[in-house]
């Protein structure tokens, strides 16, 4: 380990400074919601009540996810380019999965209630109740594999590592269950949900990896090496078959919400198409998540180290928007019909300041945490240059 | 209560959307001011006809009192639970806020209560019709909308008015079996 350094750049001043920013207003809305209550202070609402910050924990969820899938191929399946990203990844994957936790804990009314009753008593047909229990089990052998990387315990690395695997994917497509077994929901419902969580999380994993290996260099003001940057055109020939996957399932996810005009998830769909959500589908979940870094990646000549990072930031953006739109749109059809207030027959929701403070909050302190574990963790590993 | 299973049948040609039911229900149950928070409500049907030969119809409703309940389904710690004569309840000590029982209602019969800290929802008035009342809502129609009664029971009010007429109930596709019957 080496010893704490304070920032010694002016980027990394202001880094810092950014990050503190986004703390304090992601701590200032804390403080509000803990003063006022969710009813003054969120915009959610009887007919839509998961609002901004269930999306974000399904977006840190997904980044853990994807991190611990990506960095696996390394570890624990044998790609060898991959095990440099090793403990980079799988540090993230933790700290993802923790901010997660802790937006969905501001969702939550009683956070600490849950933690006695999830296991006093306990429902096994919920799938809420599931996920606590596989994300729990999943953190722990996330921990579980980083130590013994650190370590550099590849045997036991290689045993967590699978068992991480095996649990992130469970734990992941339990999450999308967690929509997808919601009969009252049309736009939700059905087996697509679980399979098309796994999949945005390779390409939320694939990105992330991209930009975490991209700016460690960068912050520190040091070249790539070979090898690095190497392990990134790797990583962008396997970003876009990620993405053409990616829009294959988002084809097959239209399709069938416009086909007939089922009840329901027709609405929902035409949401994205051509109603309130359509600037968010058709611009960030389409254009600056996938098309754009899609081009980016197939071809070589913008395939480079920076066009991978870049693509990769776009990706990220992209996919933010992309489960905040899934999460919103499932909610927008009214239950009962005396609902719908808004346009399209629709109802609607925008987050409040405080619901978007806690967001950026989120963001901020796993950032910060991510930049204080590279300071405190040798994460270079055996793969120093 | 043990061989039971309460229903509320519902005449909708008598309801004149006075919503006395709402405010009787509100003031029974302490439910707090605001627009989310009702237990029961009337919709208002879309106009028929033009001007000036106009109708209207108004339907209410509440918590169906599921005999296939997604809400309690979907409650991670069993905060939702369904009694021996099919009301569905609401242990509010063991809610959690998630919210989940919400978004699984295909009726958008429940909300979340910030005075009692957990999500709320018609109960038939359990309180009242186990001391051998009538649910508030069903007491106080000015013109007999609603009838209650146990359907097990071939002799009550709800049993025979449901043998004498065509009935139907919302949202029959979703499965969840309701106990609230609309008389056609």
């Amino acid at each position: 380990m080496t010893t704490l350094a304070l920032p010694k750049r002016p980027g990394e001043i202001l880094w810092f400074g950014l990050l503190g920013a986004g703390m304090l207003a992601g701590a200032v809305a804390v403080a509000m919601v803990l003063v006022k209550g969710h009813a003054h202070v969120y915009n959610v609402t009887r007919e839509i009540p998961w609002g901004i910050l269930i999306s974000t924990y399904v977006f840190f969820v997904v980044s853990s996810t994807g991190l611990c899938l990506v960095s696996s191929l390394g570890d624990v399946w044998g790609f060898e380019k991959f095990e440099i990203i090793g403990r980079r990844g799988h540090l993230l994957a933790i700290l993802t999965l923790v901010t997660g936790f802790g937006t969905m804990a501001m969702e939550l009314n009683h956070p600490i209630r849950m933690g006695i009753y999830a296991i006093i008593s306990p429902n096994f047909t919920s799938a809420i109740w599931w996920m606590g229990a596989l994300y729990g089990l999943y953190l722990v052998l996330l921990i579980c594999e980083f130590t013994f990387l650190m370590l550099g315990n590849r045997r036991l690395a290689f045993i967590s590592g699978l068992l991480g695997f095996f649990a992130a994917i469970t734990a992941h497509s339990n999450l999308g269950a967690v929509f997808g077994l919601l009969e009252a929901r049309h736009y939700w419902y059905g087996s697509f949900m679980p399979i098309y969580f796994i999949l945005s999380a390779l390409v939320s994993g694939g990105a992330l990896t991209a930009l975490i290996v991209y700016f460690n260099h960068k912050a520190r003001g040091r070249e790539l090496s070979p090898k690095y940057a190497e392990f990134m055109l790797t990583m962008g020939k396997l970003q876009a078959l990620f993405l053409g996957i990616l829009m294959f399932f988002v084809v097959w996810k239209i399709i069938p919400g416009l086909y007939g005009q089922p009840p329901e998830k027709y609405e929902a769909t035409m949401a994205l198409i051509n109603g309130p959500l359509a600037v968010n589908f058709w611009f960030f979940e389409v254009l600056i998540g996938m098309l754009i870094p899609f081009l980016i990646l197939v071809n070589p000549k913008t395939r480079t180290v920076f066009g991978v990072m870049f693509a990769g930031m776009m990706t990220t953006i992209g996919i933010f928007f992309m489960r905040y739109d899934l999460v919103i749109a499932g909610q927008l059809v009214p239950m009962r019909e005396d609902s719908a207030r808004g346009a399209h027959g629709l109802l609607s929701y925008f987050p409040s300041l405080a619901e978007i403070a806690i967001v950026i909050g989120a963001i901020a302190v796993c950032l910060f945490l991510y930049t204080l574990a590279e300071k405190i963790f040798d994460l270079e590993g055996g793969h120093r240059h | 209560m043990k061989n039971k299973r309460f229903a509320i049948v519902l005449d909708t040609r008598r309801c004149i959307d006075c919503k006395a039911c709402t405010v009787a229900c509100k003031a029974e149950n302490n439910v707090p001011l605001g627009r989310d928070n009702h237990r029961n409500w009337v919709t208002e049907e879309p106009l028929r006809g033009s001007y000036p030969n106009l109708g209207q119809s108004f339907t209410p409703g509440q918590c169906m009192q599921c005999g296939n309940t997604p809400c309690e389904r979907v409650c991670p710690t069993r905060a939702t639970g369904v009694n021996q004569d099919g009301i569905v309840t609401v242990e509010e000590k063991k809610c959690i806020g998630c919210k989940y029982c919400m978004t699984a209602c295909p009726y958008n019969a429940r909300y979340y209560n910030e005075e009692i800290e957990a999500v709320d929802k018609c109960t038939f008035c359990a309180h009242r019709v186990y001391s051998g009342r009538l649910p508030a809502c069903v007491e106080t129609c000015p013109t007999k909308v609603r009838v209650f009664g146990d359907l097990n029971d071939p002799q009550s009010e709800v049993s025979k008015l449901l043998a004498k007429n065509p009935h139907r109930v919302l949202k029959p596709e979703m499965g969840t079996k309701p106990y609230l019957f609309y008389l056609i």
